[in-house]
Protein backbone atom coordinates (compact mmCIF):
# COMPACT_ATOMS: atom_id res chain seq x y z
CA UNK A 1 0.00 0.00 0.00
CA UNK A 2 0.95 3.08 -0.78
CA UNK A 3 2.28 5.60 2.25
CA UNK A 4 0.89 9.06 1.95
CA UNK A 5 2.05 10.50 5.06
CA UNK A 6 3.56 13.23 3.20
CA UNK A 7 0.01 13.82 1.39
CA UNK A 8 -1.33 16.55 4.09
CA UNK A 9 1.30 18.60 4.41
CA UNK A 10 2.21 18.96 0.62
CA UNK A 11 -1.90 19.80 0.48
CA UNK A 12 -1.30 22.48 2.81
CA UNK A 13 1.36 24.02 0.99
CA UNK A 14 -0.20 23.98 -2.09
CA UNK A 15 -2.68 26.62 -0.97
CA UNK A 16 -0.03 29.29 -1.69
CA UNK A 17 0.78 28.00 -4.66
CA UNK A 18 -0.69 30.15 -7.70
CA UNK A 19 -1.47 27.79 -10.35
CA UNK A 20 -3.17 24.87 -8.09
CA UNK A 21 -6.40 23.67 -6.97
CA UNK A 22 -5.04 24.10 -3.29
CA UNK A 23 -5.35 27.69 -4.09
CA UNK A 24 -8.45 28.10 -4.85
CA UNK A 25 -9.98 25.36 -2.42
CA UNK A 26 -7.91 28.09 0.18
CA UNK A 27 -9.69 31.05 -1.26
CA UNK A 28 -13.06 29.57 -1.68
CA UNK A 29 -12.75 28.19 2.16
CA UNK A 30 -12.62 31.40 2.85
CA UNK A 31 -14.53 33.29 0.90
CA UNK A 32 -17.81 30.89 2.31
CA UNK A 33 -16.01 30.31 6.04
CA UNK A 34 -16.39 26.48 5.19
CA UNK A 35 -13.81 23.75 6.27
CA UNK A 36 -12.26 21.52 4.71
CA UNK A 37 -14.55 18.68 5.57
CA UNK A 38 -17.85 20.73 4.29
CA UNK A 39 -15.35 21.30 1.15
CA UNK A 40 -15.12 17.96 0.64
CA UNK A 41 -18.68 17.10 1.51
CA UNK A 42 -19.47 19.88 -1.36
CA UNK A 43 -17.33 17.92 -4.33
CA UNK A 44 -18.66 14.65 -2.75
CA UNK A 45 -15.29 13.09 -1.83
CA UNK A 46 -13.55 12.41 1.44
CA UNK A 47 -10.88 14.69 2.96
CA UNK A 48 -8.04 12.67 1.58
CA UNK A 49 -9.60 13.14 -1.94
CA UNK A 50 -9.60 16.92 -0.98
CA UNK A 51 -5.61 16.83 -0.63
CA UNK A 52 -5.15 14.75 -3.56
CA UNK A 53 -7.21 17.06 -5.69
CA UNK A 54 -4.79 19.83 -4.24
CA UNK A 55 -2.23 18.88 -5.98
CA UNK A 56 -3.67 19.18 -9.00
CA UNK A 57 -3.63 22.00 -11.67
CA UNK A 58 -6.14 24.15 -11.97
CA UNK A 59 -8.31 23.67 -14.93
CA UNK A 60 -8.26 27.04 -17.08
CA UNK A 61 -8.59 29.06 -20.63
CA UNK A 62 -9.50 26.83 -23.72
CA UNK A 63 -8.87 23.67 -21.99
CA UNK A 64 -11.10 24.24 -19.23
CA UNK A 65 -13.97 21.90 -19.91
CA UNK A 66 -11.57 19.08 -20.63
CA UNK A 67 -9.17 19.74 -17.65
CA UNK A 68 -12.32 19.41 -15.41
CA UNK A 69 -14.06 15.96 -16.92
CA UNK A 70 -10.32 14.56 -16.48
CA UNK A 71 -9.80 15.77 -13.33
CA UNK A 72 -13.38 14.38 -12.13
CA UNK A 73 -12.67 11.06 -14.00
CA UNK A 74 -9.72 10.62 -11.86
CA UNK A 75 -11.43 11.25 -8.72
CA UNK A 76 -14.55 9.87 -9.41
CA UNK A 77 -16.50 13.52 -8.55
CA UNK A 78 -19.37 15.11 -10.12
CA UNK A 79 -18.22 17.77 -12.67
CA UNK A 80 -21.10 20.71 -11.11
CA UNK A 81 -19.62 20.76 -8.03
CA UNK A 82 -15.97 21.03 -9.21
CA UNK A 83 -17.08 24.02 -11.74
CA UNK A 84 -19.07 25.94 -9.12
CA UNK A 85 -16.00 25.80 -6.64
CA UNK A 86 -13.93 27.17 -9.37
CA UNK A 87 -16.54 29.77 -10.76
CA UNK A 88 -17.25 30.89 -7.35
CA UNK A 89 -13.63 31.43 -6.80
CA UNK A 90 -12.97 33.40 -10.20
CA UNK A 91 -16.25 35.66 -9.98
CA UNK A 92 -15.16 36.65 -6.30
CA UNK A 93 -12.11 37.19 -7.50
CA UNK A 94 -12.72 39.53 -10.54
CA UNK A 95 -15.24 41.34 -8.19
CA UNK A 96 -12.87 42.06 -5.46
CA UNK A 97 -10.30 42.83 -7.68
CA UNK A 98 -12.75 45.84 -9.68
CA UNK A 99 -14.02 46.89 -5.79
CA UNK A 100 -10.68 47.49 -4.96
CA UNK A 101 -9.87 49.76 -7.96
CA UNK A 102 -12.80 51.72 -7.31
CA UNK A 103 -11.55 52.06 -3.69
CA UNK A 104 -12.82 49.21 -2.16
CA UNK A 105 -16.33 50.48 -1.04
CA UNK A 106 -18.11 48.06 -2.41
CA UNK A 107 -16.15 44.60 -1.41
CA UNK A 108 -18.23 43.75 1.34
CA UNK A 109 -21.44 44.74 -0.97
CA UNK A 110 -19.91 42.52 -3.61
CA UNK A 111 -19.27 39.77 -1.01
CA UNK A 112 -22.86 39.57 -0.10
CA UNK A 113 -24.32 39.60 -3.50
CA UNK A 114 -22.11 36.82 -4.82
CA UNK A 115 -23.32 34.55 -1.84
CA UNK A 116 -26.51 35.33 -2.77
CA UNK A 117 -26.20 33.27 -5.39
CA UNK A 118 -24.56 30.27 -3.57
CA UNK A 119 -25.80 27.01 -3.45
CA UNK A 120 -28.93 27.83 -2.69
CA UNK A 121 -29.71 29.19 -5.86
CA UNK A 122 -29.14 26.20 -8.14
CA UNK A 123 -31.97 25.51 -10.27
CA UNK A 124 -34.54 22.78 -9.06
CA UNK A 125 -34.76 19.87 -11.71
CA UNK B 1 10.17 1.10 -3.52
CA UNK B 2 12.99 1.10 -6.57
CA UNK B 3 13.05 5.24 -7.64
CA UNK B 4 10.69 5.50 -11.11
CA UNK B 5 11.96 4.42 -14.16
CA UNK B 6 13.58 7.02 -16.47
CA UNK B 7 10.71 6.50 -19.02
CA UNK B 8 7.97 7.36 -16.26
CA UNK B 9 9.62 10.19 -15.77
CA UNK B 10 9.63 11.31 -19.39
CA UNK B 11 5.87 10.14 -19.48
CA UNK B 12 5.19 12.57 -16.07
CA UNK B 13 7.53 15.57 -17.82
CA UNK B 14 5.40 15.07 -21.13
CA UNK B 15 2.24 15.59 -19.27
CA UNK B 16 3.38 18.44 -16.99
CA UNK B 17 4.34 20.18 -20.66
CA UNK B 18 1.21 20.18 -21.61
CA UNK B 19 -2.08 20.84 -20.23
CA UNK B 20 -2.59 17.96 -18.40
CA UNK B 21 -4.63 19.24 -14.75
CA UNK B 22 -3.38 15.87 -12.58
CA UNK B 23 0.01 15.25 -13.97
CA UNK B 24 1.27 17.54 -11.20
CA UNK B 25 -0.50 15.32 -8.42
CA UNK B 26 0.98 12.30 -10.52
CA UNK B 27 4.43 14.11 -9.87
CA UNK B 28 3.44 14.25 -6.32
CA UNK B 29 2.42 10.86 -5.97
CA UNK B 30 5.29 9.36 -7.86
CA UNK B 31 8.63 10.92 -6.61
CA UNK B 32 7.80 12.16 -3.25
CA UNK B 33 7.85 8.82 -1.41
CA UNK B 34 11.25 7.77 -3.07
CA UNK B 35 12.83 11.00 -2.07
CA UNK B 36 11.81 10.86 1.12
CA UNK B 37 13.45 7.30 1.57
CA UNK B 38 16.57 8.52 -0.09
CA UNK B 39 17.01 11.93 1.85
CA UNK B 40 16.32 9.70 4.88
CA UNK B 41 18.79 6.72 3.96
CA UNK B 42 21.87 8.84 1.83
CA UNK B 43 21.41 12.25 3.88
CA UNK B 44 20.27 10.90 7.91
CA UNK B 45 17.63 13.56 7.57
CA UNK B 46 14.77 12.94 9.35
CA UNK B 47 11.24 12.60 8.30
CA UNK B 48 9.93 16.03 8.50
CA UNK B 49 12.80 17.22 6.95
CA UNK B 50 13.38 15.15 4.35
CA UNK B 51 9.34 15.35 3.66
CA UNK B 52 9.82 19.25 3.75
CA UNK B 53 13.08 18.95 1.14
CA UNK B 54 11.22 16.85 -0.74
CA UNK B 55 8.33 18.79 -1.78
CA UNK B 56 10.87 22.18 -2.25
CA UNK B 57 12.54 19.58 -4.66
CA UNK B 58 8.57 18.81 -6.22
CA UNK B 59 7.37 22.28 -5.79
CA UNK B 60 10.47 23.89 -7.72
CA UNK B 61 9.82 21.39 -10.55
CA UNK B 62 5.78 22.37 -10.74
CA UNK B 63 6.34 25.81 -10.99
CA UNK B 64 9.18 25.66 -13.80
CA UNK B 65 8.81 22.07 -15.77
CA UNK B 66 10.20 23.37 -18.51
CA UNK B 67 13.62 23.61 -16.34
CA UNK B 68 14.21 20.01 -16.53
CA UNK B 69 16.17 19.18 -19.47
CA UNK B 70 15.68 15.18 -20.21
CA UNK B 71 18.57 14.79 -22.30
CA UNK B 72 20.91 15.51 -19.14
CA UNK B 73 19.06 13.10 -16.97
CA UNK B 74 16.40 11.90 -15.62
CA UNK B 75 13.51 13.07 -13.59
CA UNK B 76 14.14 11.14 -10.68
CA UNK B 77 18.20 12.45 -10.69
CA UNK B 78 17.26 15.72 -11.34
CA UNK B 79 14.46 15.90 -8.26
CA UNK B 80 16.59 14.00 -6.23
CA UNK B 81 19.53 16.53 -6.93
CA UNK B 82 17.71 19.38 -6.03
CA UNK B 83 16.09 17.96 -2.69
CA UNK B 84 19.94 16.84 -1.42
CA UNK B 85 21.10 20.36 -2.06
CA UNK B 86 17.81 21.53 -0.40
CA UNK B 87 18.71 19.48 2.60
CA UNK B 88 22.14 20.42 2.90
CA UNK B 89 21.80 24.13 2.61
CA UNK B 90 18.78 23.30 5.39
CA UNK B 91 21.56 21.58 7.53
CA UNK B 92 24.51 23.95 7.07
CA UNK B 93 21.89 26.84 7.78
CA UNK B 94 20.46 25.17 10.72
CA UNK B 95 24.07 23.58 11.84
CA UNK B 96 25.81 27.73 11.57
CA UNK B 97 22.87 28.66 13.65
CA UNK B 98 22.96 26.29 16.52
CA UNK B 99 26.47 27.49 16.91
CA UNK B 100 25.68 31.17 16.59
CA UNK B 101 23.11 30.29 19.49
CA UNK B 102 25.58 28.60 21.95
CA UNK B 103 28.19 31.38 21.66
CA UNK B 104 27.38 35.07 20.92
CA UNK B 105 31.25 35.38 20.78
CA UNK B 106 30.80 33.98 17.27
CA UNK B 107 29.95 37.27 15.92
CA UNK B 108 33.14 38.09 15.99
CA UNK B 109 33.62 35.56 12.66
CA UNK B 110 29.88 36.16 11.86
CA UNK B 111 30.63 40.22 11.58
CA UNK B 112 34.32 40.47 11.69
CA UNK B 113 35.22 44.05 11.90
CA UNK B 114 37.04 46.13 9.11
CA UNK B 115 39.77 44.47 7.52
CA UNK B 116 41.46 47.80 7.54
CA UNK B 117 42.05 48.01 10.96
CA UNK B 118 44.96 47.17 13.28
CA UNK B 119 46.04 44.28 15.13
CA UNK B 120 45.83 46.07 18.26
CA UNK B 121 42.24 47.24 17.35
CA UNK B 122 40.97 43.76 16.82
CA UNK B 123 42.25 42.30 19.69
CA UNK B 124 40.65 45.02 21.79
CA UNK B 125 37.26 44.37 20.19
CA UNK B 126 37.07 40.73 20.99
CA UNK B 127 38.53 41.78 24.92
CA UNK B 128 35.03 44.14 24.87
CA UNK B 129 33.03 41.26 23.20
CA UNK B 130 34.23 38.89 25.64
CA UNK B 131 33.69 41.19 28.72
CA UNK B 132 30.47 42.35 27.23
CA UNK B 133 29.44 38.20 26.81
CA UNK B 134 30.73 38.04 30.61
CA UNK B 135 28.33 40.49 31.94
CA UNK B 136 25.46 39.56 29.90
CA UNK B 137 25.90 35.76 31.59
CA UNK B 138 26.56 37.44 35.30
CA UNK B 139 23.53 39.57 34.71
CA UNK B 140 21.12 36.89 35.97
CA UNK B 141 18.66 37.45 33.08
CA UNK B 142 16.62 34.43 32.19
CA UNK B 143 16.90 31.62 29.49
CA UNK B 144 14.64 33.15 27.31
CA UNK B 145 15.95 37.06 27.15
CA UNK B 146 19.81 35.05 26.68
CA UNK B 147 17.88 33.66 23.41
CA UNK B 148 16.80 36.50 22.54
CA UNK B 149 19.97 38.72 23.05
CA UNK B 150 21.92 35.42 20.88
CA UNK B 151 19.64 36.36 17.92
CA UNK B 152 20.25 40.03 18.33
CA UNK B 153 24.01 38.94 18.25
CA UNK B 154 24.01 36.54 15.56
CA UNK B 155 21.54 38.07 12.90
CA UNK B 156 22.59 41.13 11.48
CA UNK B 157 19.24 42.46 11.05
CA UNK B 158 17.28 39.84 13.61
CA UNK B 159 14.12 38.29 11.90
CA UNK B 160 11.10 38.47 13.31
CA UNK B 161 10.74 34.39 12.95
CA UNK B 162 13.92 34.06 14.98
CA UNK B 163 12.93 36.64 17.38
CA UNK B 164 9.84 34.85 17.76
CA UNK B 165 11.32 31.20 17.56
CA UNK B 166 14.18 32.39 20.59
CA UNK B 167 11.42 34.50 23.05
CA UNK B 168 8.57 31.16 22.30
CA UNK B 169 6.27 33.81 20.79
CA UNK B 170 5.71 31.84 17.61
CA UNK B 171 2.27 30.27 18.62
CA UNK B 172 1.33 33.89 18.48
CA UNK B 173 -1.35 35.25 15.78
CA UNK B 174 0.56 37.24 13.64
CA UNK B 175 -0.08 40.41 14.36
CA UNK B 176 0.27 39.68 17.65
CA UNK B 177 3.24 37.95 17.87
CA UNK B 178 4.77 41.18 15.29
CA UNK B 179 4.11 43.74 18.68
CA UNK B 180 5.49 41.22 21.37
CA UNK B 181 8.51 40.39 18.80
CA UNK B 182 8.94 44.53 18.81
CA UNK B 183 8.79 45.10 22.58
CA UNK B 184 10.91 42.11 23.48
CA UNK B 185 12.91 43.44 21.03
CA UNK B 186 13.77 47.03 22.42
CA UNK B 187 13.69 46.27 25.78
CA UNK B 188 16.88 43.53 25.47
CA UNK B 189 18.32 46.32 23.20
CA UNK B 190 18.11 48.94 26.11
CA UNK B 191 19.30 45.88 28.34
CA UNK B 192 22.78 45.66 26.02
CA UNK B 193 22.97 49.20 25.57
CA UNK B 194 22.87 49.33 29.71
CA UNK B 195 25.85 46.46 30.16
CA UNK B 196 27.63 48.25 27.13
CA UNK B 197 27.65 51.47 29.01
CA UNK B 198 28.42 50.06 32.31
CA UNK B 199 31.53 47.94 30.59
CA UNK B 200 32.79 51.65 29.07
CA UNK B 201 32.28 53.41 33.14
CA UNK B 202 34.04 50.74 34.63
CA UNK B 203 36.99 51.04 31.80
CA UNK B 204 37.59 54.64 32.81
Amino acid sequence: MTNLDWLKRAAQRSTTEPGLLGQVFATYQTLEHCSPEALADELGCNEQTLQMLALCRKPTGEVFAEQVKAICERFGLAPLALVNVLRQVEIMGEMETTAANDSGRGVARLQLAARDRSRKDKPTP
Amino acid sequence: MNSPSRKRGWDLHERMMSHDSTATFDVFMTFMGPLIRALERNLGCSYDEANACAADAVYAYVRHPERFDASKASLSTFLTQIAKHKAQDSYRSSTARNRREQDPRTIFEVHPPAPNISLEERVDIKQRLDRLVQRIEGAGLPERDLAGIRVIFAEERCSMESMAEALGLSHLPQEEMRQAVRRHTDRLKKILKRLCKEDLDDES
